[in-house]
Order: C-alpha cells, then sequence, then structure tokens
C-alpha cells in the first residue's frame, strides 16, 4: 500500500527493520508497549497492537513477567519475507511504470546494471 | 471493567431531543475520543456522565451508580471545559491548594511544574488568564488530579501550536505512568488521534461509530486517480465520499477489496492509500474537502 499507513503497522516495520539491520539481536529484549508509545507518542494499546503482529508472525516470543524478546530466526523470516513480499511488490510496480512507458525487459535490464554500477 | 454505561439513555431539553436511546460502554483506562459535528450533543452526553445535568430517561451509571447528584462520583471525577469559573480574590495559587484538598491523587509537584513549563505565574488571577493561558492552566489540572474518570471538552481552544503539542504529550506521558478513564472532544482530531485508543462518533442519529482508533482507520481506502478509470474500474464497493484536486480524483471507499481486486486497480494506475483516523471521520461526517463547492455551483448553475 503507497502513502500513509495505519500507525501500528509503521511500528512493526520499524520493529522489523531493527531486526533485519541488526540494532535487534537474536534474545535481544524488545521496548515494550509503554516504550514504545512514549517513542512514537501514541496510546499505548495501539503500540500493542504493532508488537502483537511481530508475535502472530513468532518474530518476537514472550518471556512471563520478563517482556518479549527477539525469536532466533526473526531476521532470516524477515529477509525471506522482505524478498518475497517487499521486492515482488515493487518489481511490479517497476513493471507497471516500464510498460506505461513501453519499455522492453532488456531496457529495463540495462538500467538496473547501469544504476550498479554507479553504486560501485 | 466498565467505567460508563448507557442504557438507552435519552436527553431532552423541553420538546427538544439532544440525545436519543444511546446505549455506549466505555471501558476502563482507555482513551476515547469523542468526535462528531456542532450541536450533536458532546457536551451534553459528557456533562450529563459528570452529573452536571440529569438524563431525561434511560440508565446510566457511572462506576455503578447514577452521576446525578453522586458526591463520590464528583470525587473522582473532573471535567475541564473553558466554563470553568473561580472566584475572581483567588491567584492561581490559591486554587492549586483548594484541588489538592478536593482529588486524592492531586500531584502538586507536577502541576506547579507543568505551569512553569507553560509560562503561567502562580500569582496570577485566574481570570485574568488569555484564553490560551487559560485553556492550558485548566488542562494541567486535568492532568494533575489524576482523576480516575477524567474529562477534556474542547481543551485546546484558544492554544497555540506548541501548547497544544505539549499538552497532548503530557497527557500521554501521564497516563502512561497513571492509568485513567479519559474522555476527550475535540473538533482538531488530527492532533489528537495518535493519543486515542477509541473513538465515540455521535452524530445526529445516534452513535455513528464506537470502536478502535485503527478500525476506524481500516473502515475505508483512498483510491486516487483519474475520474474516467475510477468510475471504469472501482465501482465495486460503496464510495463513501467523492473529491477532486486539480486533476485528480479521490474517492473514498468501503475497504472490502481482496488483494487480487487492489492488485488490478494498481495496474491500472490507481493510487491507493490508507487514511488517517480523522480522514475516515472526515468522509462518515460528509466534512471533507470540496464539500462546500456543491454550494457555489448550484448557485451558478442558476
Amino acid at each position: 500500500m503507497d502513502g500513509e499507513k495505519p500507525i501500528y503497522i509503521q511500528i512493526a516495520e520499524w520493529l522489523e527493520t531493527e531486526i533485519i539491520d541488526g540494532t535487534l539481536k537474536a534474545d535481544d529484549k524488545v521496548y515494550s508497549q509503554y516504550q514504545l508509545a512514549e517513542l512514537f507518542n501514541i496510546n499505548p494499546a495501539t503500540a500493542g497492537k504493532g508488537l502483537t503482529i511481530l508475535l502472530d508472525a513468532e518474530l518476537i516470543y514472550k518471556k512471563r513477567g520478563l517482556g518479549t524478546f527477539v525469536s532466533a530466526d526473526a531476521r532470516d523470516k524477515l529477509l525471506r519475507k522482505r524478498k518475497d513480499g517487499t521486492l515482488r511488490r515493487l518489481v511490479q510496480e517497476l513493471l507497471t511504470e516500464a510498460s506505461l512507458l513501453g519499455l522492453e525487459d532488456e531496457q529495463l535490464i540495462e538500467l538496473i546494471q547501469a544504476e550498479r554500477k554507479e553504486r560501485l | 471493567m466498565q467505567t460508563i454505561t448507557l442504557e438507552n439513555v435519552t436527553k431532552r431539553y423541553r420538546s427538544v431531543t439532544i440525545l436519543n436511546q444511546l446505549n455506549i460502554e466505555i471501558r476502563e483506562n482507555v482513551i476515547t475520543g469523542v468526535v462528531g459535528r456542532n450541536g450533536v450533543g458532546k457536551t451534553t452526553l459528557m456533562k450529563m456522565i459528570a452529573g452536571f445535568i440529569k438524563e431525561s430517561d434511560g440508565e446510566l451509571r457511572v462506576f455503578g451508580e447514577k452521576p446525578f447528584n453522586s458526591i463520590s462520583v464528583s470525587a473522582n471525577m473532573i471535567f475541564i471545559d473553558d466554563m470553568m469559573d473561580f472566584p475572581d480574590a483567588m491567584t492561581l495559587e490559591d486554587l492549586l491548594v483548594e484541588f489538592d484538598r478536593f482529588y486524592v491523587n492531586w500531584d502538586g509537584e507536577l502541576a506547579v511544574r507543568l505551569l512553569e513549563y507553560f509560562g503561567l505565574p502562580l500569582t496570577l488571577n485566574h481570570r485574568l488568564l488569555s484564553k490560551g493561558k487559560r485553556s492550558t492552566f485548566n488542562a494541567v489540572v486535568g492532568i494533575a488530579a489524576r482523576c480516575p474518570l477524567t474529562m477534556f471538552d474542547e481543551p485546546i481552544t484558544g492554544m497555540d501550536a506548541a501548547a497544544r503539542r505539549d499538552f497532548y504529550r503530557a497527557l500521554l506521558k501521564d497516563y502512561i505512568a497513571h492509568p485513567r478513564t479519559i474522555l476527550l472532544s475535540s473538533h482538531h482530531m488530527e492532533e489528537m488521534e495518535d493519543l486515542l485508543e477509541d473513538i465515540l462518533l455521535i452524530d445526529g442519529r445516534g452513535i455513528e461509530f464506537h470502536g478502535s482508533i485503527t478500525e476506524l482507520q481500516e473502515k475505508f481506502l483512498s483510491l486516487q486517480g483519474k475520474e474516467d478509470v475510477l468510475k471504469q474500474y472501482a465501482t465495486r464497493y460503496a464510495v463513501v465520499h467523492k473529491s477532486s484536486v486539480g486533476p485528480l480524483t479521490e474517492w473514498i471507499v468501503d475497504n472490502e477489496h481482496t488483494e487480487s481486486e487492489l492488485a488490478k486497480l494498481k495496474q491500472v494506475g490507481i493510487r491507493i492509500a490508507a487514511v488517517s483516523a480523522s480522514e475516515a471521520y472526515l468522509a462518515m461526517t460528509g466534512q471533507t474537502r470540496g464539500g462546500v463547492d456543491d454550494v457555489f455551483n448550484a448557485m451558478e448553475r442558476k
């Protein structure tokens, strides 16, 4: 989805990015819903919904009375999810734009390769 | 647990019915935004809950009691609006002493520190404060009283943008540390929506919506594109609101689409976006941009 996303989804995605980039490692303690509420200036119940998304996806787990922690395989799962989900969606958007402009696949690949070179 | 319950509650003034057969339950320790257009009875509802006015019909309970003439509801509740009136001779400092005597959870240190932060000298007289400063003082009292039921009716009237932001932030921080049931009404929903857990939307017919803020938000989607494209592809679900900004048309539609339907809309160049809770609210109450244009368009056609 484009544009502004519901805030609890933004929170979930922010936590996912923290796990992907290694800020939060396996078995690290995750922010509580109250810490998230303070941090993002939102209602704690809304912050809790963000955490629930990660709990349901088993990216984090609860330890009774201690809080929530990052699952051992969270990063691998997320990398797979972003590849199958986010990246695929971006490719679909790329193809929509390309067909609007009448570009062939070869021309797209040339563009990608040129961009790669720029980054080296 | 419920802090407030209304069963078929009606309020009439003489022959005019303001609120008709309301059924509402407000859970303990939830922040609820009370919203609706002018004159739908938001203040009447909150004053009834506060026990300031009596319901005409139905069952109203606050902490399990009828609030009207109840000293225990009164002691556990604070109602903040811009009509709060205090004796002329009393300074802000005198008022703080009285609040401390009445409200058992009163945090005097927090009140003094917040007033200092907002630039309100304690030696001032309440009546001499500017509109914005008076609202700020009242709002600080509402926070520092830490009442199990805290109600703010249009608390931000006259406050500047920085004071409004600081007030909502202070309320959130104190709520996290000391959870309580809060009702908050404002016409500026976009400024308070992140603070809220629930929304109670009242309109002329009664309760239009009562649920979580995310639920309200997810009722709708925004579709943007060329009008003829939208007409061709996007008529499957109810269109709540249409508006056009420049050459682009935006439709707010019921969020019933499946993933594949959304993918199809994207392929034909329609931009899909989530709506904020305040946009959803404005769409439901017909307050979206361009509505007033119809008045002028109708006159030009004559």
